[in-house]
């Protein structure tokens, strides 16, 4: 309701526009020319509002035009019944462009809703191959492990452990996918209440390195983390799926013997942690594309799209902020803060 | 082991669970009773009289947390509770109505056999006297003399330090639920989750030679703290 007494606002306001305009104006032009004036004011009323304020536009016009114009002025009498004709072509041309307009912009909204709903449709497309991509790859490995073990002459032929191991790591990956996709929709779907307490940010990032004990396999890990740190107010489980999310994508994207590195500080009232790597560095422009749901550096590193999304998700519920950065020398860091 | 009861109650409505837990529990030497939804699992607990029930809380038929109050009402027999992850909520609930324990799905036969040697051997030192010396890798606690060893070196304490140390030496390698720990070492006062946090934080930095990656003192996300199950 309230959107169109905003209309209704809008064409009394041109209405009053156009009356001073038509003042200033009035000594240097014919008197029916002063109807083209409240003409446009209806044509911008119609752009914004519907039939309704456009139709009242139109009224208002021909009755501010009669009062302030047309002799006698300022009464609603008219003395020479030419002025009725005047009246009635101003009122179906008013009427015709309001018409016009409307139709105009219904239609460019049914156009800009069918670029939504194509856009929507790209994305969930776009979804559909990414997560099938990402959960064929590991069931194609695990079924193919699989036979291979069925086949395989038995528990100790060199294969046999290797096949194991896959079957393993790429379960695990699947788990983590699986977790990843709940968790987006849970946290799209505005449903997650976040279970903020103050917390140490070494006990969640330790869970999250327990977590990935696996995937790390040896990495080293250099971590700056002072004891001394502020608790903050956090969701541990989420925030461990932040940091789980972080060093994994440090983990998949920088190979070779450089360390990941996990620092922590306080500065200016807030939480800073930063997860860095020696990596090839983000290829996103501008960076900060990585946080977009679905966006992929590489195919071939793996990861649908969704673990740096779920981060900003993570973060902004807590009121923070995170950054991507490329590191000078090489690599790419993360930066987030926490208000604590 | 061989003192021990033996025989384990799977209770699971996933016939792919169920078979893997098989498999990982013969092959370790134990006997395996299935039940497939909470009614057949009251029975076969009953009648069978199982050294270990693992439980899982989804069931067909009844609520699992439902399932655990009633064995309580007449087993001490370890449960070890098995959940998927988001439930924190249900395994707190699940240690406060008698569960020993539990696992996160999904979890590796490793942490499976671990978690059933413990509640095994806590549910047999319960009626003997636990030994006075925990070792675990570089962490000796001494409760006799109330010391405690990192590597070599002597390692000062607070004595709520100790105190907190103590409570999860006594069930070393079980879950010990945040407020089992709130009431145990602040009996007297509001309990505070959050004093707690800054205690297991502090205890860490004089215990573990890199407190971020703890080898001893573990977080049992949303749950409580885990203090590793001595050396053998």
């Amino acid at each position: 309701m309230r959107p169109l007494f905003k209309e209704y606002g809008i064409a009394m306001a041109a209405a009053a526009i156009c009356t001073a305009a038509c003042f200033g104006i009035s000594p240097f032009v014919a008197l029916t020319d002063l109807a083209m004036v409240y003409l446009v004011g209806t044509t911008v009323v119609a752009l914004r509002g519907g039939w309704g304020p456009s139709v009242f536009s139109s009224i208002l016009g021909v009755l501010c035009f009669n009062f302030f114009f047309v002799p006698p002025r300022f009464t609603f009498d008219v003395e020479h019944p030419q002025y009725v004709v005047t009246f009635l072509v101003m009122f179906a041309v008013a009427m015709v462009i309001s018409r016009l307009t409307v139709r105009v912009r219904t239609q460019s909204e049914e156009a800009r809703r069918l670029e939504v709903s194509a856009e929507s449709e790209r994305l969930r497309s776009s979804l559909l191959s990414a997560v099938s991509h990402e959960l064929r790859t590991p069931l194609t490995a695990i079924i193919g492990s699989v036979g291979s073990l069925l086949r395989a002459p038995g528990p100790g032929s060199t294969h046999w452990r290797e096949l194991l191991e896959n079957i393993r790591e790429e379960a695990e990956r699947l788990t983590r996918l699986v977790h990843n996709l709940i968790e987006t929709t849970r946290l799209e779907s505005g449903r997650v209440r976040l279970k903020k307490e103050p917390y140490p940010i070494e006990d969640v990032v330790g869970m999250a390195l327990e977590r990935l004990d696996k995937s790390l396999a040896g990495r080293e890990v250099r971590n700056d983390l002072p004891e001394s740190l502020p608790l903050a107010p956090m969701d541990p489980v989420l925030m461990e799926l932040v940091f789980v999310n972080l060093i994994d994508n440090a983990v998949r994207h920088a190979s070779g013997p450089f360390p990941i590195e996990i620092s922590a500080r306080e500065a200016g009232g807030k939480l800073e942690a930063v997860v860095a790597d020696r990596g090839p560095g983000l290829r996103a422009e501008p960076v900060d594309r990585v946080f977009e749901k679905f966006y992929r550096e590489t195919r071939s590193a793996g990861g649908a799209g969704l673990g740096l999304a779920i981060c900003k998700a993570v973060v902004e519920a807590h009121g923070g902020t995170i950054r991507a950065e490329n590191r000078p020398g090489g690599g790419a860091l993360f930066r987030l803060t926490l208000p604590c | 082991m061989s003192a021990l009861p033996n025989n384990v109650l799977v209770v699971d409505d996933e016939t792919a669970i169920r078979r893997f837990l098989r498999a990982a529990l013969e092959e370790s030497g134990f006997a395996v009773l299935e039940a497939f939804n909470g009614r057949m699992a009251l029975e076969l607990a009953a009648t069978k009289k199982p050294g270990v029930i693992l439980l899982d809380l989804g069931l067909p038929d009844m609520d699992g947390l439902e399932v655990l109050k009633r064995l309580r009402e007449w087993t001490s027999a370890p449960i070890i509770v098995v959940s998927v992850r988001s439930d924190e909520s249900d395994k707190i609930e699940a240690l406060d109505r008698g569960a020993d324990d539990y696992l996160t799905k999904p979890f590796g036969v490793e942490e499976l056999l671990a978690r059933i040697r413990v509640a095994l051997r806590h549910a047999e030192s319960a009626r003997e006297d636990a030994p006075p010396v925990y070792k675990h890798g570089d962490l000796k606690i001494d409760l006799t003399s109330r010391r405690v060893w990192l590597g070599k070196k002597e390692v000062r304490l607070s004595p709520l330090q100790y105190s907190l140390l103590a409570a999860l030496v006594r069930n070393a390698g079980r879950v010990v639920s945040q407020k089992q720990l709130l009431k145990e070492l602040w009996p007297d006062t509001e309990s505070n989750p959050e004093a707690l946090r800054i205690l297991v934080h502090q205890t860490r930095h004089r215990i573990e030679r890199e407190p971020v990656r703890p080898r001893h003192l573990k977080t049992e996300p949303a749950v409580g703290y885990r203090l590793e199950a001595p050396d053998d």
